[in-house]
Parts: structure tokens; C-alpha cells; sequence
């Protein structure tokens, strides 16, 4: 075999017989009858959207009047390269999620490939031209077509057979209903029709240059093998060819009706605007003085997006895969959750329309949700199954559904400002012995240091503000804190589902932040630092925010603090890992400034080592999301499987970078009788920082 | 069915209370109040019982005080009570004289049942109830832990000192709460303002014909110490030697 030949034969040869008949082999009849089930098809196509779209509607309009085309043109090439698929890995996930980049990839170019056909035989037909006389489909074109159309064809079939023996061999993680299995053999079915209809019209066409069609000509040789001369193609080729369109039209049509919905849906969804993680949507008091209903407690209360998503789902259960309340046994499950709550959208209208908030979705699974984020981080589609829960939160807590602790917790923010219920003249006793000034004694000051609850009131948390405070002494950094007058941000009360608590202190906090002049806030608790930059600037409040990580991994870099070496020597941490908090890396997506101050931190005498989960892939320890109030067990407690990956990890110390994180992987760690000691960042540098001016 | 519960405003018990300059009560000032909470227990329970009954059962909530008690009412309203009731006064009442306000409340209101907590946390009198119960000669289930409606009554286990003791009572009757009889539900704040819709009733102590003769009177009041310190010991052992050595209570 020469392959040089090969390469260079269509610049070297005579090009213009390149061609193969359109629609050849079908007489007129046929072809109109091809018409008309193409038509019928599109048209069942149109109703199973336009059903759907129907449902959708029933949801409050979205805001964000974006024009559709615009939005759809921006999204193209995410969607195109289906980046969300590839940039967002979950593990054991790498087979499904090649396996569709490749039948994705087939079925894109095929498609263009038929509908470029389908131009080339409208624009014949009106230039009134011979079947055989191609107006572009022809030459190096027709070359490069047959070549592409025939690989992809290949791309597509291997994508198909991948999934279908990940659906065969991994039953249990992914749903299984015959009608998936349908669309999946329906595809295989259309990819093979194909070749078998391509290698019988090369045997019956006697098509020039068949090697172009590298896999119909196999094909092709096959079927001559098995005796199929050039008359016996001519019914085959007719049979096949009705074959591979009845297959294609089918599908077509039965798309709407089945997971491949996901298609609409999910473009749709992901072409309009994205909803950065950690923020939420204000509701107003007037509105709800109008209609006397907080969040969502049926299904029409959901937005149209909202709706839109719960089409876009596939039940791929990546979301599962990463949910820690999920992996900890709670009874949640965020693909569960949008399955769940589509199948009352699908009752929609129907005199069976079950109850929502504490029927179809349980308290105890609405409860369970940390709002870590992950679930809608991994989404391909851009589902939030998260924006379900705390919609369907906020329609629990009015109706009085939340008891115990975490209910005890609102109550104390509402009467102390702070989850603790502890007396508000005490906030500031963590300071003692510290010279920190408030913003009364230094009004002055650049930065304002926002403390937290956490820091405030609970004794082994202080430590991570007393260290701050000494290493922004040190640094010489003119700060200030707001003291006594301080309370909680309303984080966790927001994301209980508590809108008009957190609007109540968010308010206040507000006046406070605003008569102290403060333009730029400092905080160590990654909650507080979102609530601050997702949640303020809906309350008014707009501020340049900062983590702890950030300004102190900027301090050092600057020169402003400075490492001593024989501290760190005396520091002797060993093997050190890093514990990323879901609301900065994930939802903030700050992972290198707290690493940055780690390694600063240990220099050569220290080892960070990653855990399987790091960075935004991170796992979370259980806290978030009002859960910091719940009381667990400790072998119910969500996050313990992260424990047990700190341990694995060998380390001596885990760095955290929350307070939230702070108190579940100490509680985790004691529980485990392990003697890991969990340190905050700021608590390790201040221990290799020259105090020396 | 008419279910009376009476509560209590309290200060909040997370909060450190201190003595007040004149040596007789409380320093109020910078202090959060609640509803006690053994009356959102028997809140919470008389809601429960109204929810899960086919028949109409009307639960409204009654306090003794002044007009500050009105957040507290509203907290009871927003937790489920239909009406609330404010017996007007100005000075703190004992618990004998609250149980003949209570008496007349009654009179006036029919209830079928009240619950009642079984003490306020504030001064821990636990007697409101049990004055009551006398004071309407009806039978009283004190400390429960566990109540249902029966045929012909109620069926209320009690925590006693030595267990759990399983009592009927006939209707109308009077039960005070204990810990463990429920978790009170949560109050929102959209739950709160749906129930400023709803009406607080005021009742003047002459409208019920009562005046108030105080059996009780503060002498003086003094607050505890409270400067513990807290150190860790590295094992039983050492806790033990430490009890018995240093601290001298073993």
C-alpha cells in the first residue's frame, strides 16, 4: 500500500468526477413520501418542545431579559466545546464524559454534514440541475466531506458503544429506564444504518474515489463478500436507506419526549446569563405582603429557568457523586431533588398535584443541604439543584417547619445578632489585652477587620482573630474594628431559607459599615466573605472584600511580614495538608493565596501535601448552610468522609481557612481519637512571623 | 375545642444577668426577653393538637404585663396561637395572684384545656399551674412529657423523679409542660408579620374584677459569682487527683 499516494492523491489527480449522487436510488414517490414524515416528524419535534415550553411557563417570569438569539450566539462555542462537561471533573466520571464529548462531537458534524446535503440538493433542484451534476458537492469538497462525515461516523459510534457499556457494566450509578436505552440503541441503530446504506450505494453506484468513504467502502467489500452484486445493492441500498431515515426521523421526532429534551433544554438553560455560586435571589417584603408566601412551596412558584432546569437534568448523578450531605448517608440527593420536583411539574394541571415542601421534597432533605455548591458547580447543564432547596427553605421556615438547635440559632441571631445567643457587650472580649482599636478610637483606618460570630464568641475560633490582629499589628496595617457594634452578617441565616432575618441585620450592618466610612473589609470566615460579596451590594451594601488568605499572602509578598527562619524551624510541622472552605474556594474561588501563605509558612522545613479533594473540587466539612446548627452524631455527621481523607494524608497538621471548618474538622478529627491538629492559617504564619520591627 | 395557654415573658437566658442598683431586681436594660420556654413548649403543643385534630380547636395564647409583652404575644401568634390576650399590669405578679387573674380569664373564655409550662425560668416558682388547677377545682397533669387526646380526656405521661408516670385526665383539666414534650417550632419572621394580622386582646385587672394582693415580697436579690476557671487535665487520673487534692470536693 502506498500512503504517499494516498495523502496526496486528491491535489495530484483530476478532481472534477468527485462526486456522488444525491437522493440517488430513491425515485420520486419515495422521496416524497420522505417529505412528508420529515415534515410530520418536525412538526411531533415542535409540539413535544412547545408541551414542555408550556409547562415552563407556568413558572414566575425570569429576571434578565436577555435576547435569546444574542445569548444563544455568546454560549455557542461553551456549547459547541461543551466546556462545563469538560472543565468540571468528577472522579470516576472520565469514561461517561468522553464518551459523550465523542458522540457529541459525531453527532454535531454529521449533522452539519446532512444538512449541508440537504443545501446542495435544494440549491440543485433550483438551478434545475442533473442528479449527477452537483452544484458544490463535488471535487477536493466532496474529498474532504466523505473523509470527515466517514471518520466522525466513527467518533459517534464509538461514543455510543462506550455509554452503552457504561450503562451495561455500571448499572447503579446511573438511572436506568428502558426509554434511555431506547434513545441510546435509536443512535447506535442511525450510525450503523448509515454505513451499511453508504456501502451499498458504493456497490450500487458504482461511486469514483469510494476510498474517500474509507468506512462505506469496508463496508462496501463486505457486502460483496457476502454475494451482493450491483443489482442485489439497488433494493438494499432502497431498504437501508428507508431504514437509516425512518431511524433518524424517529428520533427526531421523539427527541422532545425523552432525555435527548436535554438538547433544548439544556442550551436554553445554559445560554442564558449564569447565576454566580453564592448568590440568591432578594425577595421583597412588599411582595410578600402581596401574595402572604415566602419562596417556593409549589411548583408554578418556581421561575421559568427553574423549570427550564428541571428539563435540562439527564439524571447523570454527578451532582450525588459530589454532595456531602449524600456521601454522609442524609436522605438528599440533588439529582433526587430536581427529578423529584420535575415530576410534580409534569402533574402540572392534573387533579393529583401532590404537596410539594414536605411531601415530594422531605424537610429532613431540604434541611440536609450544606449549600456547599458543589452540585451546581459540576452540572454540566447548569442545573441548580441547590436554588431548589433554598427556595423550597424559604417556604419551610415561614410555614414554621425548622425545631431544634438550628430554629434556636435564628432565634438568637434575631435577639443578640449572633447564632450563639450570646450577650451582644460581649463581642468584643475576644480583643482583651490586644490594643485593637474600633473604628471610634482609629476612624482613620484603611481596612476594617471584620470579626464574625465565630471569632467573637467561641473560645478556640478566637485564636484565629487574635492571630490576625498580631500579624496586621506587626505588618504595621492601619485597621480598625467595629467592636460591640458588630453582629452576624445573616449568612447562615440566609441560606436556611431565613430572607427577612438576614435582611433584618444585613440592614443594620449596613448603617453601621456605612457611618464608619468602612470602603474596604477584611475578613478570615469565608461565609462572612461572600455574604459581603454576594449578598451586601443587594442590601446597598458594596465594599471591596478581602480573605485573610489574600491580604496576608499580599503582606508577605510585600515585605510587610516577615519569616523567620529559625521559628520555622522550631515550628516543625511535618507533612501539612490543606482543607479548602467550599464558600472561598469553590464559591469564591480563592484556592492559591491560602496556599501560598502555607508554603511560606513551612519554607523547606514542612510538607503540603493535597488531598484527593482540593481546591475547587474540595469537600465540605459539613457547616454550611445553617448546618454548623444542627445536631449530629458524630457518625451521622455530614463531612466524615473528609475526616477520614485528612487522616489518610498522613499529615501532622490540617490548615483550614474558615472558622466553620475549624470547629467540624477538630470535632471530626477528636472523634476519630486522632491527635491532628487543626490550625487556621493565620494561627501557623503568626508562629514564623519576625515580630521584630 | 378551646386550648388557653398562659405564658410568661422572661429574659432571654442566653444573657448574663446582673443585679440591679437597688438590690431587688433584675437590670433590665440591653436585656432580650422571650416567651419561657417551658410555654413554648405547651405553645407548641396546644398548636400540634389544633393541627392534628379533625374537629376546630382555637389555641390563644394569654400574658400578665405591660405593653412590652406584645413582641412576646406576637411570637405567640406567629407560632400558631389564633388570639392572644393581655391581662394589664404594671408591677411584676406572684404566681398565686397570676393563677386568679387566670381564674377570671377563664371564666371569661371557657377553654376546654390549659397548658401551661410547668415553671418560668425567671424565678423557677413552678406554682402558677398547680394554683390554678386548684383554684378551678379541675384535675391537673403536671410534668408531662408525652400528651394525648383520649376518649373522654387526656392521656399524659409525667416526669416524675422516679420515672415516667402514665395519668388520664377528664376535660377541661390543666397540664404543664416539661422539656422533653416537644421542639417548639420556629417563629419567622414571615410568621410574625402574618400574625400582626391577627388581634391582641388588652384586659384591664378592673374589667376582670380582680385587684392583685402580692403574698410575696423581694427582700433583696443577689447575683452569683460566676468567674469559673476552666483548665484541661490530660487524664482521669489527674482529674481525680486534682478533685481531691486542690479542689478538696472528693
Amino acid at each position: 500500500m502506498n500512503h504517499g499516494y494516498a495523502l496526496f492523491a486528491p491535489i495530484l489527480a483530476d478532481t472534477s468526477e468527485w462526486t456522488r449522487e444525491v437522493f440517488g436510488n430513491i425515485p420520486p414517490a419515495a422521496k416524497a413520501a420522505f417529505y412528508a414524515i420529515a415534515a410530520a416528524a418536525l412538526a411531533c419535534f415542535a409540539y413535544g418542545v412547545y408541551r414542555r415550553a408550556r409547562l415552563w411557563r407556568i413558572g414566575q417570569p425570569s429576571d434578565g431579559s436577555k435576547s435569546f438569539v444574542k445569548s444563544t450566539l455568546a454560549a455557542l462555542p461553551e456549547l459547541l466545546f461543551q466546556s462545563r462537561l469538560r472543565q468540571n471533573r468528577v472522579p470516576g466520571r472520565t469514561l461517561a464524559t468522553s464518551a459523550h464529548l465523542l458522540l457529541f462531537s459525531g453527532f454535531v458534524v454529521l449533522t452539519i454534514g446532512t444538512a449541508l446535503i440537504a443545501v446542495e440538493h435544494v440549491l440543485a433542484g433550483m438551478l434545475g440541475r442533473d442528479a449527477n451534476d452537483a452544484v458544490f458537492h463535488k471535487g477536493v469538497y466532496y474529498a474532504v466531506f466523505e473523509i470527515t462525515l466517514d471518520a466522525f461516523g466513527l467518533v459517534f459510534l464509538t461514543g455510543c458503544g462506550l455509554l452503552a457499556f457504561r450503562r451495561w457494566r455500571m448499572p447503579g450509578s446511573i438511572a436506568q429506564r428502558s426509554l434511555d436505552w431506547g434513545v441510546l440503541a435509536a443512535l447506535l441503530m442511525i450510525g450503523l444504518s448509515g454505513y451499511a446504506t453508504e456501502g451499498a450505494r458504493i456497490i450500487r453506484e458504482q461511486t469514483v474515489r469510494p476510498e474517500f468513504s474509507f468506512v462505506g467502502l469496508a463496508v462496501a467489500r463486505s457486502l460483496q463478500t457476502a454475494g451482493i452484486d450491483q443489482a442485489g445493492a439497488v433494493t438494499l441500498h432502497f431498504v437501508l436507506w428507508w431504514l437509516h431515515a425512518a431511524l433518524a426521523l424517529g428520533l427526531i421526532a421523539a427527541a422532545p419526549y425523552t432525555r435527548l429534551l436535554h438538547v433544548i433544554a439544556g442550551a436554553k438553560n445554559l445560554a442564558s446569563a449564569h447565576r454566580p455560586l453564592g448568590t440568591m435571589d432578594l425577595i421583597s417584603m412588599e411582595q410578600v405582603e402581596e401574595t402572604g408566601l415566602v419562596g417556593v412551596g409549589q411548583i408554578e412558584h418556581f421561575t421559568r429557568r427553574q423549570l427550564l432546569q428541571l428539563d435540562a437534568c439527564v439524571s447523570c448523578g454527578r451532582c450525588q457523586d459530589v454532595c456531602p450531605a449524600h456521601e454522609a448517608g442524609k436522605p438528599l440527593s440533588p439529582r433526587d431533588v430536581v427529578q423529584d420536583v420535575r415530576g410534580v411539574m409534569n402533574l402540572h394541571g392534573t387533579s393529583e398535584l401532590p404537596e410539594l415542601v414536605g411531601g415530594v421534597v422531605s424537610h429532613e432533605t431540604l434541611w440536609s443541604c450544606t449549600t456547599c455548591s458543589a452540585c451546581v458547580d459540576v452540572c454540566p447543564l447548569g442545573v441548580s439543584p441547590l436554588d431548589l432547596i433554598t427556595d423550597m427553605r424559604r417556604f419551610a421556615i415561614g410555614e414554621g417547619a425548622l425545631r431544634g438547635p438550628a430554629a434556636a440559632a435564628l432565634q438568637k441571631t434575631q435577639r443578640s445578632g449572633n447564632p450563639w445567643g450570646l450577650p451582644p457587650q460581649e463581642r468584643f472580649a475576644w480583643a482583651d489585652g490586644l490594643g485593637v482599636p474600633t473604628v471610634a478610637e482609629n476612624p482613620q483606618f484603611d481596612v476594617l477587620y471584620w470579626v464574625g460570630c465565630a471569632a467573637a464568641y467561641d473560645r478556640r475560633v478566637r485564636k484565629i482573630a487574635r492571630s490576625v490582629v498580631r500579624l496586621l499589628q506587626i505588618a504595621e496595617v492601619n485597621f480598625a474594628v467595629l467592636g460591640p457594634e458588630e453582629r452576624c452578617t445573616g449568612e447562615s441565616a440566609r441560606r436556611m431559607g431565613e430572607e427577612f432575618l438576614f435582611q433584618e441585620v444585613a440592614a443594620a450592618n449596613v448603617e453601621v459599615l456605612g457611618a464608619a466610612g468602612v470602603k474596604k473589609i477584611l475578613t478570615h470566615c469565608p461565609h462572612c466573605l461572600n455574604s459581603f460579596r454576594s449578598d451586601y451590594p443587594q442590601m446597598g451594601g458594596r465594599y471591596e472584600v478581602v480573605h485573610h488568605s489574600e491580604f496576608l499572602a499580599e503582606l508577605i509578598a510585600e515585605g510587610r511580614l516577615k519569616i523567620d527562619a529559625e521559628a520555622r524551624k522550631k515550628l516543625a510541622p511535618g507533612k501539612v495538608t490543606y482543607h479548602d472552605p467550599c464558600y472561598l474556594a469553590r464559591v469564591q474561588n480563592v484556592t492559591a493565596a491560602p496556599r501560598d501563605v502555607l508554603q511560606q509558612t513551612l519554607g523547606g522545613d514542612g510538607e503540603l501535601v493535597e488531598m484527593p479533594r482540593h481546591g475547587r473540587a474540595t469537600a465540605c466539612c459539613g457547616a454550611g448552610g445553617g448546618r454548623m446548627w444542627f445536631d449530629d452524631t458524630p457518625d451521622q455527621r455530614i463531612g466524615v468522609g473528609r475526616i477520614e481523607e485528612v487522616l489518610a494524608t498522613g499529615a501532622k497538621t490540617v490548615a483550614v481557612a474558615c472558622p466553620f471548618c475549624l470547629t467540624m474538622v477538630s470535632d471530626g478529627v477528636a472523634a476519630s481519637e486522632s491527635d491532628v491538629a487543626v490550625r487556621d492559617i493565620a494561627e501557623l504564619l503568626i508562629e514564623v512571623i519576625d515580630a521584630k520591627p | 375545642m378551646k386550648i388557653l395557654v398562659p405564658t410568661k415573658r422572661v429574659p432571654d437566658t442566653d444573657q448574663r444577668i446582673r443585679v440591679a442598683a437597688d438590690g431587688l431586681s433584675i437590670d433590665t436594660s440591653m436585656l432580650p426577653f422571650v416567651v419561657n420556654p417551658f410555654d413554648a413548649i405547651a405553645l407548641e403543643e396546644a398548636v400540634r393538637i389544633s393541627e392534628e385534630s379533625s374537629q376546630p380547636v382555637e389555641v390563644v395564647a394569654v400574658g400578665v404585663g405591660g405593653d412590652e409583652y406584645e413582641e412576646q404575644l406576637r411570637t405567640a401568634l406567629a407560632m400558631g396561637a389564633e388570639r392572644a390576650l393581655l391581662v394589664e399590669t404594671d408591677r411584676p405578679v406572684d404566681p398565686w395572684n397570676v393563677a386568679r387573674l387566670l381564674v377570671k380569664v377563664v371564666e371569661r373564655e371557657s377553654p376546654n384545656l390549659i397548658i401551661m409550662g410547668k415553671q418560668a425560668v425567671d424565678d423557677d416558682a413552678n406554682q402558677a399551674g398547680q394554683f390554678l388547677a386548684a383554684l378551678l377545682d379541675w384535675p391537673q397533669a403536671t410534668f408531662a412529657s408525652k400528651v394525648e387526646l383520649v376518649e373522654g380526656g387526656l392521656r399524659v405521661d409525667r416526669e416524675t423523679d422516679a420515672g415516667i408516670e402514665t395519668v388520664r385526665v377528664s376535660l377541661p383539666a390543666v397540664v404543664t409542660t416539661d422539656l422533653r414534650l416537644n421542639e417548639p417550632r420556629y417563629a419567622s419572621l414571615p410568621s410574625i408579620m402574618r400574625a400582626k394580622k391577627k388581634t391582641i386582646e388588652r384586659l384591664s385587672c378592673e374589667e376582670l374584677g380582680l385587684t392583685i394582693e402580692p403574698r410575696i415580697e423581694i427582700v433583696a436579690m443577689e447575683g452569683t459569682s460566676s468567674d469559673r476557671q476552666c483548665e484541661r487535665v490530660d487524664s482521669v487520673d489527674e482529674l481525680i487527683d486534682r478533685l481531691r487534692n486542690v479542689a478538696e470536693v472528693i
